[in-house]
């Protein structure tokens, strides 16, 4: 199942606001890997260049964050944290299934 | 045989005092490797990493019996290359490193040389020189690598430690120098020999005990806090750096800013530059290193170093016998180079062991009449005391150097 | 907040590095972290040693403890020597396939040989990338590079099968989509008292990207890392080739580590050490 899809595919999801999802707006060069890989929509672009002359993504749907942890594994730039918001939340409970699955 | 002296020896070096000051020890007929490698490891070097050439393989051969006795490693590189980055590794660790070759290694070793200089690791290097080019002649001495010793690593912008012995008592001596030097200076100091005075065999005392040892050698200090690299400043006896004990030390092979980070700017280069080249040419007189007769009343100075001294040093002192106003001037430190010492408006006879011609064109660059310094090159043997008694008559009548078989009098 | 690891592990000024928007890089120094952390190891076990290149200018200096930069293929003759002279560190070597595979191949293959203890993670991006893309050892056969224009003619190997035939006693081999195996290969690295090599393949946008696969698209060029990590392409086609990963060979712990080698050596002739020989200080009693 091929890992990166345009945001066009994601699902909508209840969100289930058990993760806390924070971002280096500075850090980011907008390489788009998050919002190709989030299946859930977390993130989106931002309006305002940064400090290294990108226009970096930030948080738009936090509460949506399932916990999968893609976003965090495939940044190139340290910029995202992905954590529990309480200690020992269960990771989301839906069923995800992303569109065109091998 | 040393002819009785008919004019004082200077000798101007720490070892003057040292060949006095213990009277406990051993003695021993040994090559000038065995007292290198002796020297070293009672300078405090616990690592050693090279690759076996003649006439070095017995360093690297006496530091592998030796080593694992003092509790130090001995590591037989790959590549010569290789050895001097793993020297420079040991040493940023803690441990006072050798590497040792000849030209053929010695070339090699450039990359690594210019890694330890611009990050200030002690270490020092020897090459024990034989004839070149390439691999010329094995078992025959050479003094080719002069120049190389002073720009052993690409890029310009460093100042050079090069010393070079003529004696296997003074091998000993002048590596603990070569030790100490490198941890004053934070830097690589090479030790130019040759074949004949690696190979040779002569009386070597040994002191017996380390804590006597101990009034002579500097030991290792650690720096452990900012700066790291002290940019823009000339200072000496700053502690080395050391990984491994949390400092957060960076060792770039970059130019880098105090904390060790690459930079790219201008500025930062030149407080670089100002901090390795300074480090050494205003401390000169520290360094300065060399054994001279007659010097102030010579008609005519005859200069050499390592084992083109011993014969050309003979013949001047023969000649001074025959009432003949020659002077010598043995070179121990040969960078950076002792303009200080070519004062005088005489004929300058500079012998070496090369045809291209490397020690005379530094002389000619200090002496004040350029077209008053002869070149006595010859290769692959010393020159003999005839020759040199030769050349002392030739341009004492005003003559120059006679043509003498295998003697090479032309510098273009 | 940044990723929490910045703060527990790596040089604020150092972070944005010099690498290229999504570069490969950044995310394998992110799970190198994270096998750090989950290890429970903190700044002052661990030293990064780097090479020159992309991979080695990109992540030299971004470590919070010890950094050692080598010059051009020889980071694991320091190496060398830093782990026989402080053998109680954990020396993590982070190179690039010109850097560990072709300039510096001598190196790797000795180091392996001597089961040197370090964790070398090979990050190959398949070609020159620093110098603007020429093709290196790694470079798939036949593909056009600054310096294949024609495309390349020579073979390439897999550095992976020289340290295992050096004698490597742990090796893997995964690639930039590979994320959780790569993170628990590196552990095992890190645990394995004697050479570990992680070879990890990634992407690289600007020159890679730009002249063999004809886009800097930074989706593209990591989709088709993935896809030869998988076998088959965007269609379900199979892909021209596929590399194998997984660990392809596993003794840890099997054979005697290099600096320890040296030590018991020590200790073999301190025991019988002749009267001669001096009196381990450096003098001749």
């Amino acid at each position: 199942m091929p890992l990166f899809e345009p945001a066009k595919a994601k699902k909508q999801l209840p969100p289930s606001d058990k993760w806390s999802v924070t971002v280096e707006r500075n850090f980011c060069k907008a390489c788009r890997f998050c919002i190709d890989v989030c299946p859930v929509d977390v993130f989106q672009w931002s309006k305002e260049v940064n400090a290294i002359g990108w226009f970096p993504i930030e948080v738009a749907h936090e509460a949506n964050c399932v916990g999968c942890m893609l976003c965090y594994q495939v940044c190139p730039d340290f910029v995202i944290n992905v954590e529990p918001k309480k200690a020992n939340a269960p990771a989301g409970r839906h069923e995800i299934k992303a569109e065109g699955a091998a | 045989m040393i002819a009785p002296s008919v004019a004082p020896v200077r000798l101007v070096a720490p070892w003057a005092e040292w060949n006095t000051r213990f009277t406990d020890g051993r003695r021993v007929l040994e090559t000038g490797t065995f007292a290198l490698t002796e020297g070293a490891i009672a300078a405090g070097c616990r690592f050693f990493a090279g690759y076996p050439i003649t006439p070095a393989t017995e360093i690297a051969e006496h530091m592998s019996k030796r080593l694992p006795q003092v509790g130090g490693y001995y590591v037989q590189a790959e590549d010569e290359l290789a050895g001097v980055h793993m020297c420079a590794g040991a040493s940023l660790a803690g441990l006072k490193a050798m590497s040792a070759s000849s030209g053929p290694g010695y070339t090699l070793m450039h990359d690594a040389y210019g890694w330890a200089v611009a990050n200030e690791i002690p270490l020092v290097i020897v090459d024990a020189m034989r004839v070149g080019p390439v691999s010329g002649i094995t078992g025959a001495p050479g003094q080719g690598e002069f120049y190389i010793a002073r720009y052993c690593s690409h890029g310009g912008n460093i100042e050079s430690l090069v010393l070079s012995p003529d004696s296997v008592q003074e091998t000993y001596w002048l590596t603990i120098d070569a030790l100490n030097l490198a941890e004053r200076f934070r830097t690589v100091v090479t030790i130019l020999t040759d074949q004949v005075i690696s190979d040779m065999q002569e009386d070597l005392f040994l002191p017996r005990s380390a804590d006597d040892l101990a009034q002579i050698v500097v030991p290792r200090r650690h720096n452990t806090e900012m700066p790291f690299y002290p940019q823009g400043s000339d200072a000496i006896d700053v502690a080395p750096n050391v990984v491994g004990m949390g400092t957060g030390v960076c060792v770039s092979a970059y130019t880098h800013t105090p904390e060790g980070y690459d930079i790219e700017e201008m500025e930062a280069h030149w407080d670089q530059s100002i901090r390795l080249i300074n480090k050494i040419r205003r401390h000169r007189g520290e360094l300065l290193r060399y054994e001279a007769v007659g010097l102030d009343d010579a008609d005519v100075i005859v200069v050499a170093y390592g084992a083109t001294a011993r014969t050309a040093k003979t013949a001047v002192l023969q000649a001074r016998r025959a009432g003949v106003r020659a002077g010598f001037l043995r070179l121990i430190t040969l960078w950076p180079f002792p303009d200080e010492l070519f004062t005088r408006d005489v004929p300058y006879v500079v012998c070496e062991l090369n045809y291209d011609g490397q020690l005379v064109r530094e002389v000619q660059r200090a002496a004040p009449a350029r077209d008053r310094v002869h070149f006595m090159g010859k290769s692959a043997e010393l020159h003999t005391v005839e020759e040199v008694l030769r050349a002392l008559d030739g341009v004492g009548k005003g003559r120059g150097i006679p043509a003498m078989p295998y003697i090479w009098t032309e510098v273009r | 907040m940044a990723n929490r690891l910045v703060e527990k592990y790596l040089r604020p000024s150092q972070i944005p590095t010099k690498a290229c928007h999504g570069c490969g890089i950044g995310m394998i120094e992110n799970w190198i972290l994270q096998a750090i952390d989950e290890l429970g190891l903190s700044r002052e076990d661990v030293v990064f040693i780097t090479g020159i290149g992309c991979v080695g200018r990109q992540t030299y200096a971004t470590w919070g403890g010890d950094n050692v930069g080598a010059t051009h293929g020889r980071a694991l003759a320091v190496a060398t020597g830093l782990k026989v002279a402080q053998p109680d560190k954990k020396y993590v070597v982070v190179v690039g396939d010109g850097d560990a595979a072709a300039i510096g191949t001598s190196h790797l293959i000795h180091a392996a040989r001597r089961n040197l203890g370090v964790t070398v993670i090979c990050e190959d991006n398949m070609g020159y990338e620093s110098t603007g893309g020429q093709f290196s050892p790694t470079t798939p056969a036949g593909y056009v590079m600054n310096s294949s224009p024609y495309g390349m003619v020579e073979p390439s190997f897999d550095p992976c099968d020289i340290v295992k035939a050096a004698g490597a006693t742990f090796v893997a081999e995964y690639t930039a989509v590979q994320w959780m195996q790569t993170k628990k290969a590196i552990k095992k690295a890190l645990q394995n008292d004697g050479f570990s090599f992680v070879h990890v393949r990634f992407q690289c946008n600007e020159n890679f990207g730009a002249y063999a696969l004809g886009t800097r698209d930074t989706v593209a060029n990591i989709q088709w890392i993935e896809d030869h990590t998988r076998g088959v392409d965007r269609e379900g086609k199979p892909t021209e080739f596929t590399w194998e990963t997984g660990v392809k060979h596993d003794a840890s712990n099997s054979r005697p580590e290099f600096s320890r080698l040296l030590r018991d050596l020590n200790s073999r002739v301190a025991g019988n050490h002749e009267t001669s020989a001096g009196n381990g200080r450096g003098g001749h009693d």
